[in-house]
C-alpha cells in the first residue's frame, strides 16, 4: 500500500516538474525576439557576461509585483508575471551559461598546469555541481511559482557565481605566478 | 603620456556635455533617449558636432558612448513605478500629443534603439521589458473607465 502510494506520489511530483520545465521552456521561448538578439551572442566579455547584482536583486524583487497588484488590473498582473519570468529566466540561462564557460577556461588553463591542487579543484568542481543544481531549480521554480518566489534561491546563485568567478581569479593569479617563477629559474 | 592626453579631453568633452546639454533635459529618460539620438544607425558610432569641434570627434564619440552608458543603467535600474512617473515626465516634456506619443511608442518600440552596445543581455532585456510594462501601465491609468467612474 504504502509503496502504491510512494509511487503515484513519485508520479505525481515528476508531472509537476515536467509541467513547471515545459513553462519555463515555453516561456523563455516567448521571449519577444527583435533588436536585442545582437546583444545575445557569446558575450566573451566578463565585464558584461554577468548580470551586476543590483539587477538580480531587481529582477527577484517583489516590490514592483506590490506596484502591480495595487493598481487591481488582471492583465496587467498577467503581463508582468509574464515579463518578469521572462527575464528572470534570460538570467538563469545567461548565469548558467557563463559558469559553463567560466569552467571550460578553467580547465584548459589546468591542462597546462603542472601542479595540480586536488583541494581546490574539487572545491572548485562542487561549487561548480552547486551553481548547475541551483539553476535547474531555479528553471522549475520561475516556471512553477513566479521570479518572486525564488529570489532566496536566485540570491544566493549570483553569490555563488561571484564565489566561483573569484576562486578562479585567485587560481589563475597563482598559475600565472608559478609560471613566471618557473621561467625566471 | 599618451594615455594622459587622451584621458583629459575625454574628462573634459564629458564633463561639457553632462553641464551643457545633458543638465537642460528634464528627465534620465529623456537624457538616455538623446543620448542614443547621437548613435548613427549604420556605423554605431557617435556623433556630437559640437562637442567634437572642441574636444576631438574621438574624444566626444567616447564621452557620448560612456555617457549613454551610464544612462542606460540608471534608467534600467528605476523600479517599475519610477520609471511610469519617468516615462510620463518624458511624455509632457516632448511637444507631440502624449497620448500619441503613447500609442506610437506601444506599437514601435522606439526605446529598443536606446539601448548601448556591449551592455549585460539580461538587463538589456530587464530595460525593455519594464518600459513595456510601464506603457502599459499608462495606458491603463488612462482608460475611460478609470477616469470616469
Amino acid at each position: 500500500m504504502i509503496g502504491m502510494t510512494g509511487a503515484l506520489l513519485a508520479a505525481a511530483a515528476l508531472v509537476l516538474l515536467l509541467v513547471a520545465w515545459a513553462r519555463s521552456d515555453k516561456a523563455l521561448r516567448d521571449l519577444p525576439s527583435g533588436s536585442l538578439e545582437w546583444l545575445s551572442g557569446p558575450q566573451e566579455n566578463a565585464d558584461i557576461s554577468v548580470c551586476p547584482p543590483e539587477f538580480v536583486s531587481q529582477i527577484f524583487s517583489s516590490d514592483d509585483q506590490a506596484y502591480v497588484l495595487g493598481l487591481n488590473s488582471r492583465n496587467l498582473e498577467r503581463q508582468f508575471r509574464h515579463e518578469r519570468n521572462g527575464v528572470a529566466l534570460l538570467w538563469v540561462q545567461q548565469t548558467s551559461a557563463a559558469a559553463q564557460r567560466i569552467i571550460r577556461r578553467h580547465a584548459e588553463a589546468s591542462r597546462r598546469s603542472q601542479d595540480i591542487e586536488v583541494m581546490t579543484e574539487t572545491r572548485i568542481l562542487l561549487q561548480y555541481a552547486q551553481l548547475r543544481a541551483a539553476c535547474a531549480l531555479l528553471f522549475v521554480g520561475i516556471g512553477l511559482a513566479g521570479a518572486q518566489e525564488v529570489r532566496s534561491i536566485a540570491l544566493y546563485t549570483d553569490g555563488l557565481t561571484q564565489r566561483i568567478g573569484q576562486v578562479l581569479r585567485e587560481f589563475d593569479a597563482g598559475l600565472r605566478a608559478r609560471e613566471m617563477k618557473g621561467a625566471m629559474q | 603620456m599618451s594615455a594622459e592626453v587622451k584621458l583629459i579631453p575625454l574628462q573634459q568633452a564629458y564633463d561639457d556635455l553632462a553641464n551643457r546639454s545633458l543638465s537642460r533635459i528634464s528627465c534620465e529618460l529623456g537624457r538616455l533617449i538623446y543620448l542614443a539620438s547621437t548613435r548613427e544607425y549604420n556605423t554605431g558610432n557617435y556623433y556630437h558636432e559640437g562637442l567634437a569641434s572642441r574636444f576631438g570627434p574621438e574624444a566626444a564619440q567616447k564621452a557620448l558612448e560612456i555617457a549613454h552608458r551610464q544612462a542606460f543603467y540608471r534608467v534600467s535600474a528605476f523600479s517599475l513605478e519610477e520609471l511610469v512617473q519617468e516615462l510620463e515626465r518624458y511624455l509632457e516634456s516632448t511637444k507631440e500629443d502624449p497620448q500619441e506619443c503613447l500609442r506610437a511608442w506601444q506599437k514601435l518600440e522606439p526605446y529598443r534603439i536606446a539601448v548601448p552596445t556591449d551592455v549585460n543581455v539580461t538587463v538589456a532585456r530587464l530595460f525593455t521589458s519594464n518600459l513595456r510594462l510601464a506603457l502599459a501601465v499608462l495606458r491603463f491609468r488612462q482608460e475611460p473607465s478609470r477616469s470616469h467612474p
